[in-house]
């Protein structure tokens, strides 16, 4: 490719090794490294003067670092005077974020868009995004690249007995993600529902997590809005702390909160106890006996919800194997150790476009990793080429 | 001395809800005139002071989309013009908001185009309804109030459908059932989904049933109703499957087309339509379509906003 670089971040090296390799080119010379204060530090070590620059970083476990690192990359090569700057982000940081939740919520993902393009960014080429209305986020040029081709071909390439499987989702959110592959592959699907209400009535021993900072009155509000949370004040504690208590988190994946929230803490939801209540209340819409089944997500965070499928796919629904596919294998936690010893699942399948550490990838012998560094590539060449890239929607290289 | 009083202008899109809800808040509609010259350029006279006072401008997305748009921008920028403190553009149904994404190679995002259209006329907030996607919400740098129909319509479901509770809520397609279970899980019924289905190239494509509504009443629930196409396909497949009756409950009628024609078969019993779009001359040739009222909720957004106080409520209650 004349007269461009590609650079690396540091979230991701190995990706950008793939791609670039498969380029043919190597990865443009920049010192990335923190100042003693923690600031980061970027020089590009080589000019980009008129030049079309590709950087390329994924989210990772140091989000913002990671983030802020991209930023100050696109900034050092707008000053430098690159003729172009995409931005290649295979995982969009904060993609869950994206709209408002019922009160009050930041729409970060909208925020990271306006601070990309602050920043100077020109083009953004990033893949399966949490909803693809993102791209409207920006006002530039969004290439949104699906991993479904791959997913698919592998599906294909390594499930004997795909044609009899039925694709899952875990939820109604991803419905649509998960017809679409069950028509590429042209198999039923099926739908499992967790019903949080029903939960709610049905679950009597929760959790109990002291919330100082969330007064009485506020709280009752919140539990209006929000069925996730409930709140009562309790009898026992003289200085009248209000309580929450918090239903089936674990389940909850689209309003997921970070797991390390400030006010509720969510570790002690992990509880056998509550896993059995919990699962009661879900319920498969579709068949699955006897069959294989694909439970299809874009991304897995933390492995409860996926987990509390599997079981019931298996245990109640009589599924002959369960495969856990996702687009950005986030794995957060022990996520992967918890898959691992979860026997009702067979494999869990992530592409590459979120880093997985070398010693995590050992601990799990269930883990398959597909790798799209050539859709990314791909993308990479064609952009720079000016060339179509409809053509990646829908072909797995 | 300013009043900081709300002033709610009405575009000639919907004129009737514009006057229910300013009769719900109390107020008459501020005067304008709204009206074409003879080379279709829109002209607008706004006929009273707004210096320094809270406006409210409802402009539905709907009928000669494209003149309303317009006619909303004018609008907004008049009264930017005209030294108004703070504008809010309430729009029941947002236009252009099916164009949300990028679904096809080189689609335009239409939907963010008319957001930065609003912004750059001088809207400070927008109040709008049930949107397609909820992310359009930060398609704009202004604060955006999505308003849900579902109270009302759970209010609907719960006095006007007698044997709501053997009943099963079905979303159309795979992208309501989101809306669909939302709903159920509310009612505490059961829930299914109907997907359109291309089992091979060249083969027409049919409908598959996910899940059981032998013996049920069906309630469709979705966002918007436009030719009514897939609604009507959902229905046969739903009595086909051996449901009783097959109600579809919709935020936005748009019904263009043969939308009366094809609700006029036997297959659906009712058509329940919010009237964030006028509809009333098509609920004279069609008896199967109901109204559910939302300016309660508009109404009380609005004074809500005006009064800084927090919509939340709104998100799941229906007032009177």
């Amino acid at each position: 490719m004349r007269r461009a670089k590609v650079f690396s971040g540091t979230s991701h090296p190995e990706l950008t090794e793939h791609i670039c390799e498969r380029l043919g080119i190597t990865p443009a010379p920049v010192a990335l490294k923190k100042f003693g204060n923690q600031e980061t530090s970027v020089k590009i070590g080589c000019s980009v003067r008129n030049e079309d620059v590709f950087i390329i970083q994924s989210g990772s476990r140091n989000i913002n670092d990671h983030l802020m690192e991209l930023l100050i990359m696109i900034s050092a090569c707008k000053g430098a005077s690159a003729s172009r700057i995409t931005a290649v982000m295979p995982y969009f940081p904060y993609s869950k974020q994206s709209k408002k939740k019922k009160y009050r919520g930041a729409i970060t993902a909208k925020m990271v868009a306006n601070l990309l393009s602050v920043a100077g960014v020109d083009h953004i080429i990033t893949m399966d995004l949490h909803a693809s209305q993102m791209q409207g986020f920006f006002n530039k040029p969004v290439d949104n690249l699906y991993a479904e081709p791959s997913i698919a071909k592998w599906i294909q390439d390594s499930v004997p007995e795909y044609s009899t499987g039925v694709v899952v989702s875990k939820n109604a959110g991803g419905a649509k993600r998960v017809t679409s592959l069950a028509d590429r592959l042209k198999i039923d699907f099926a739908l499992i529902h967790t019903d949080r209400t029903r939960v709610l009535r049905n679950n009597s021993t929760t959790t109990v997590t002291p919330v100082n900072e969330v007064s009485t009155e506020e709280s009752i509000s919140i539990s209006d809005e929000d069925k996730n949370f409930s709140f009562q004040t309790s009898n026992t504690t003289s200085n009248n702390i209000t309580f929450a208590i918090i239903n089936d988190k674990k389940y909850d994946d689209e309003d997921d909160l970070p797991s390390s929230s400030t006010s509720f803490s969510e570790e002690p939801l992990f509880s056998e106890e509550n896993e059995l209540n919990c699962s009661n209340t879900i319920t498969l819409v579709g068949d699955v006996a006897g069959k294989v089944a694909f439970i299809v997500d874009d991304m897995i965070d933390k492995a409860g919800s996926f987990i509390a499928a599997a079981e019931h796919l298996m245990k109640r629904c009589n599924a002959k194997r369960v495969y856990v596919i996702s687009t950005h294998g986030i794995l957060s936690n022990d996520s992967l150790i918890e898959i691992e010893k979860c026997k009702s699942i067979h494999k869990l399948v992530v592409t590459n476009t979120f880093p997985i550490p070398l010693e995590n990838r050992h601990q799990s012998t269930k883990l398959e990793i597909i790798d799209v560094s050539a859709t990314l590539a791909e993308a990479i060449r064609r952009t720079h080429n000016g060339e179509s890239i409809s053509y990646l929607f829908y072909t797995a290289l | 001395m300013s009043t900081n009083s709300i002033k709610i202008f009405a575009g000639n899109s919907h004129l009737e809800l514009a006057q229910l809800v300013a009769s719900k808040i109390g107020v008459d509609l501020s005067k304008v005139v709204v009206l074409k010259y003879s080379n279709q350029e829109t002209s607008v006279t706004i006929g009273e002071s707004v210096r320094d006072e809270d406006v409210f401008i409802i402009q539905s997305g709907c009928g000669e989309i494209n003149d309303n748009l317009m006619e909303l921008l004018i609008m907004i920028n008049a009264c930017k013009t005209a030294s108004a403190r703070r504008i809010t553009a309430v729009i029941p149904c947002f236009p252009y908001a099916r164009q949300d994404k990028k679904d096809k190679s080189r689609a335009p995002i239409t939907a963010k185009l008319v957001a930065n259209m609003l912004t750059v006329s001088g809207a400070n907030h927008v109040i709008t309804m049930d949107l397609h996607a909820s992310q359009i919400q930060g398609f704009f740098n202004v604060p955006v109030d999505n308003l849900y129909c579902e109270p009302s319509m759970l209010k609907y479901i719960k006095t006007e459908i007698p044997d709501w509770k053997n009943a099963m809520i079905v979303s159309p397609d795979a992208g309501g059932a989101k809306r669909a279970t939302s709903i159920a899980d509310r009612l505490n019924l059961d829930f299914a989904l109907i997907h359109k289905e291309r089992k091979k190239a060249n083969e027409v494509s049919r409908m598959v049933l996910v899940g059981d509504v032998n013996g049920k009443v069906a309630i469709l629930v979705d966002d918007m109703a436009d030719t009514c196409g897939t609604l009507i396909t959902a229905a046969k497949t739903l009595k086909d499957k051996g449901a009783i009756k097959v109600y579809a409950i919709v935020a936005h009628g748009i019904l263009s087309g043969k939308a009366i024609d094809v609700i006029n078969e036997p297959y659906l019993e009712r058509l329940v339509v919010t009237n964030t779009i006028p509809h009333e001359d098509k609920k004279r040739v069609c008896p199967k379509i109901d109204t559910i009222d939302v300016s309660p909720t508009l109404a009380e957004a609005i004074r809500r906003t005006h009064n800084g106080e927090s919509v939340s409520f709104l998100f799941s209650h229906a007032p009177e």
